[in-house]
């Protein structure tokens, strides 16, 4: 075999990332990032621009030069700083989605996903045949024939979808694949993207600054912040127990309660803090050690607020409601709390008036100790 | 997966190629320059080759042409202030007024410089030369004293440069004024800024740093600039820096070293005025180049509108239709005057031009040289270009400033260059149609460069990098995406490049011999020891030819490109 750069078809690669560091310039935009996706995983990087996730991605595709550090796909060394391993990008067997969908316009439709197999010298009727059932599962079957210029944003995602999957890869790389289509269509394509992983069982690593996009299609996700890993997690374990500030704050919004610790009343498995006006609070502490500035992490949807007090013993405070935001699907409200602001999701239909006082409360399990 | 230890057929990487083709296009650049340089160093005997002695003597000397440096700025100052003047003016009306017409206009723009100095220089000779210009003719007609106007004064030359540059700062300009966002001024005017407030505080200040950089490309230009200084100021003995040099190169005996020593002082300036408007044009970028295309809001100048149009039509009647009418009705006459006259009126110029076998050879000559260029051009710069911008190989940049120096080289001060460097040459190729090829290969190299990097720098690098990992190699990548894209920009690259060495002056008339002889330094010829009306017949063909065979080239690619029965 002379050029032939997939494996055999179906294969699931893993990815293994070792220390991994780009330096673009001056600047360090990834610095010691390690992680594995095991074969046919589907992991994410999240976090927000700039924090070295599509240069991560890039440098698994071989589209980027590391400085230093180990990638390694199926197990074998495709970058390495020593022993000095290049691979260029075209022989890694990966595929690629782009965030521009990079569809060529002076190709049809047929020509752009045929590329990748003709390529590799398949004959013209297997190709045929594998564009067709690759443009069969995006739903473009009608316009294979059409030039690829004249496609809407959606059908040209779809297209790059196909080109991307149809000669077989080893691995998917999604390069923030969604981020240019308007909200209802990326909703669309999220579901659309995640059944196409299950039916072809790829290994595929998606880039994204979208926690929706994250939570729904992914195994696992990986946070990341100024070219470093902050937490890597299943979608629950990222969202309910988020591991610092940094990861409760994008992910989702969360309020920080900072207090000192109080052991002595630390009962039942539960940490207790002490906020500086003074009120206790209750939480959970994963195992966790808490940092220099003890605190916890409480989701807005998971602090209540009504009227009346809540017949719960622990973690229940009155507060002023100061600002009522309706947002559609909930009201969001700003109370304020043992001298602070606290933020609170409820659902639209329970109206509280701004200005009246009510009580806020949270069951102990969703305030998270976080370690930094 | 054996990756490692996978056996491949050897293929040239793209690494190899670049160090090839990069570092021959370098050497191509560099090769005639040293050669100026050791020329301008030379001190023994100025015919001795290689130098008997070197010294700084020829430098030392040059004060003595103090003059002739000085008439050099004085055209190009004067020249660059029409140049800019008239691009602003035209850029302003037609980017930013709602005048009728705007985008034919536009194109139309583009005609004066394909009218070229040269011919500028043989048609307004012909209507304002003190003696029989056809404008002072009609001034005594109408009873005025001697003559109205002088063209081969410098202010004379500075005009004819200018109305042919005007339409370089006019790209230049109108490619800034288009940019900038009219969000900027909208916001002005919405903050209660009234609309001269606005033009002086927001338009003029974005706009200022792209025309800064228009007015110092346009002067280096000037400075270098050959063929209207010749045309319109030899017989006067008024000489520019480039003239005095192909006086001194072409006397006998020949003054090379002080020729060569005059070549790179020039050369010195242009190449730190290249430099200054590389760096203006940077600094200045903010704000207006934000990759986005605007449609540029045009001003209701209402009635306004048609002395603006007026003005725009003005230009192009100057600078495009008068020298071309100039040229033509000059060529059908047996002696040029401006009162028509029955028996004046001849096709003989025309028959006689057609029946030189010198002329018939040259045309020939410069139009295979000019499918030459363009052709094995456009492969070379459109090679380079992706190396340059793409490739992303170590030492591109370096590459890039070589490859852009002839910009900052006037292209007699190149050729001189040339005309030492392959002298010595082992294989013969001087005197030939070969040494042409590569002096023009060499001279436009900026030019084929810029024109194809504007494209392929439009086009999303992602394109590329898809194909990649589509697992594409290089070659393929090259043959299957790069170069579909890059389509337009070869195109256009192609017919600059043609049209561009066809009516090559400067590089051409030093390096041109008996065996290699090229149509534009025959018109210069013809212009100094036969006839004006031979020439304007001569001018006038040359034009008709690259017309023609750009006609047939439409022709014959369209069919090639459109399959049959499609």
């Amino acid at each position: 075999m002379s050029g032939e750069p997939t494996p055999a078809p179906g294969r699931r690669a893993s990815i293994e990332v070792r220390d991994l560091v780009v330096r673009y310039g001056s600047v360090l935009a990834v610095r010691g990032v390690g992680f594995t996706v095991a074969p046919g995983e589907h992991l994410t990087l999240l976090g927000p621009s700039g924090c070295g996730k599509t240069t991560t991605l890039r440098a698994i595709a071989g589209l980027e030069q590391p400085e230093s550090g180990e990638i390694r796909i199926d197990g074998q060394p495709v970058f390495s700083s020593s022993p000095r391993v290049r691979v260029p990008a075209e022989r890694r067997g990966l595929s690629m989605v782009f965030q521009s969908y990079a569809i060529w316009p002076h190709m049809t439709v047929f020509d752009n996903v045929a590329y990748g197999l003709r390529v590799r010298k398949r004959p013209e009727a297997e190709v045929a045949e594998r564009v067709r059932g690759a443009l069969g599962l995006v739903q473009m079957s009608e316009l294979a024939a059409r030039r690829a210029s004249r496609l809407s944003g959606g059908q040209q995602q779809r297209v790059a979808l196909a080109r991307a999957f149809v000669f077989s890869p080893a691995v998917l790389l999604f390069d923030e694949p969604l981020s240019n289509l308007d909200a209802k269509l990326r909703a669309e394509m999220r579901l659309e993207i995640k059944e196409l992983q299950r039916t072809l069982g790829i290994t595929s690593l998606y880039v994204t600054h979208d926690l929706e996009e994250a939570l729904a299609i992914s195994d696992r996700i990986v946070v990341m912040r100024d070219g470093m890993i902050e937490q890597t997690g299943t979608p629950t374990e990222i969202y309910d127990r988020p591991r610092n500030r940094f990861v409760a704050d994008f992910v989702g919004s969360a309020n920080l309660i900072e207090g000192r610790l109080r052991p002595d009343l630390a009962a039942e498995g539960l940490v207790a803090i002490e906020t500086a006006s003074g009120a206790i609070v209750r939480g959970v502490a994963h195992d966790r050690r808490p940092g220099a500035r003890p605190c916890f992490s409480v989701r807005t949807v998971h602090v209540r607020l009504s009227r009346q007090r809540p017949p719960a013993q622990v973690n229940v405070w009155p507060a002023i409601v100061r600002r009522r935001v309706f947002q559609g699907d909930f009201t969001q409200y700003h109370a304020d709390w043992e001298g602070r602001t606290l933020v609170v999701r409820g659902l639209a239909a329970e109206g509280i008036e701004e200005g009246s006082t009510a009580y806020v409360a949270v069951e102990p399990r969703h305030c998270v100790l976080l370690e930094e | 997966m054996d990756s490692p230890a996978r056996a491949r057929r050897f293929r040239p990487g793209p690494r190899l190629v670049s160090l090839l083709v990069g570092g021959a296009a370098a050497i191509l650049v560099l090769y005639p320059i040293a050669f100026l340089l050791q020329a301008s160093l030379s001190v023994g005997d100025p015919q001795a080759r290689p130098p008997e002695a070197y010294g700084l003597d020829n430098y030392a000397d040059l004060p003595r042409y103090g003059h002739i440096f000085a008439n050099t700025l004085v055209v190009a100052v004067a020249a660059s202030v029409m140049a800019v003047a008239l691009g602003f003016v035209m850029s302003w009306i037609l980017s930013r007024t709602n005048v009728p017409g705007r985008g034919g206009l536009e194109q139309l723009m583009a005609l004066p410089y394909y009218v070229t100095p040269l011919m500028g220089a043989l048609a307004w000779s012909l209507l304002a030369s003190p003696s029989g210009g056809f404008l002072n003719q009609l001034w005594r007609a109408a009873g005025g004293e001697s003559y109205l106007i002088d063209i081969t004064t410098p202010y004379g030359i500075a005009w004819v440069m200018a109305l042919f540059e005007g339409s370089v700062a006019f790209v230049m300009i109108g490619a800034v004024m288009k940019s900038m966002d009219p969000a900027l001024e909208e916001a002005s005017q919405v903050l209660g800024a009234g609309r001269a407030r606005t033009m002086l505080r927001v338009t003029l200040p974005l706009v200022l740093p792209g025309v800064l950089g228009a007015a110092i490309f346009v002067f280096a230009e000037m400075l270098g600039s050959f063929s209207a200084a010749l045309v319109l100021g030899l017989p006067s003995r008024f000489y520019v820096v480039t003239t005095a040099m192909y006086q001194l190169v072409s006397q006998y005996p020949p003054q090379f070293p002080r020729a060569a020593a005059m070549g790179v002082s020039l050369f010195a300036v242009m190449f730190a005025m290249v430099w200054i408007y590389r760096r203006v044009v940077r600094a200045g970028s903010y704000a207006t180049i934000t990759g986005k295309a605007f449609r540029a809001r045009a001003m209701d100048v209402g009635g306004l509108r048609w002395p603006l149009l007026a003005v725009c039509v003005v230009y192009l009647g100057i600078a495009v239709v008068l020298p071309v009418l100039t040229l033509l009705y000059a060529s059908v006459q047996r002696l040029a005057t401006v009162f028509p006259r029955a028996d004046n009126f001849t096709l003989a110029n025309y028959a006689t031009a057609l029946s030189l076998d010198a002329v018939r050879s040259a045309l020939g000559d410069s139009l295979i040289l000019g499918l030459g260029t363009a052709t094995v051009g456009v492969l070379l710069m459109g090679f380079l270009a992706w190396m340059i911008y793409r490739s992303r190989l170590p030492g591109v940049g370096a590459i890039e400033y070589v490859l852009m120096f002839p910009q900052a080289v006037p292209r007699l001060v190149f050729a001189f260059g040339m005309l030492w460097a392959w002298l010595i040459f082992p294989i013969p190729i001087y005197g030939t149609l070969w040494l042409l090829l590569i002096a023009y290969l060499t001279v436009f190299l900026p030019l084929g460069l810029r024109t194809i990097a504007g494209v392929m720098l439009q086009i999303d690098r992602s394109l590329e990098e898809s194909a990649q990992m589509c697992g594409a190699p290089w070659g393929y990548r090259l043959r299957t995406v790069t170069m579909p894209l890059l389509r337009p920009g070869l195109i256009a690259a192609w017919l600059l490049l043609f049209i561009a060495s066809v009516r090559e002056l400067g590089a051409s008339i030093l390096l041109t011999g008996p065996k290699a002889k090229v149509i534009t330094p025959t018109i210069v010829e013809s212009w100094f020891s036969t006839s004006t009306e031979l020439t304007a017949a001569l001018a006038l063909l040359q034009t008709l030819a690259v017309s023609v065979a750009l006609a047939l080239l439409f022709t014959v690619a369209r069919r090639a490109t459109q399959p049959a029965g499609e």
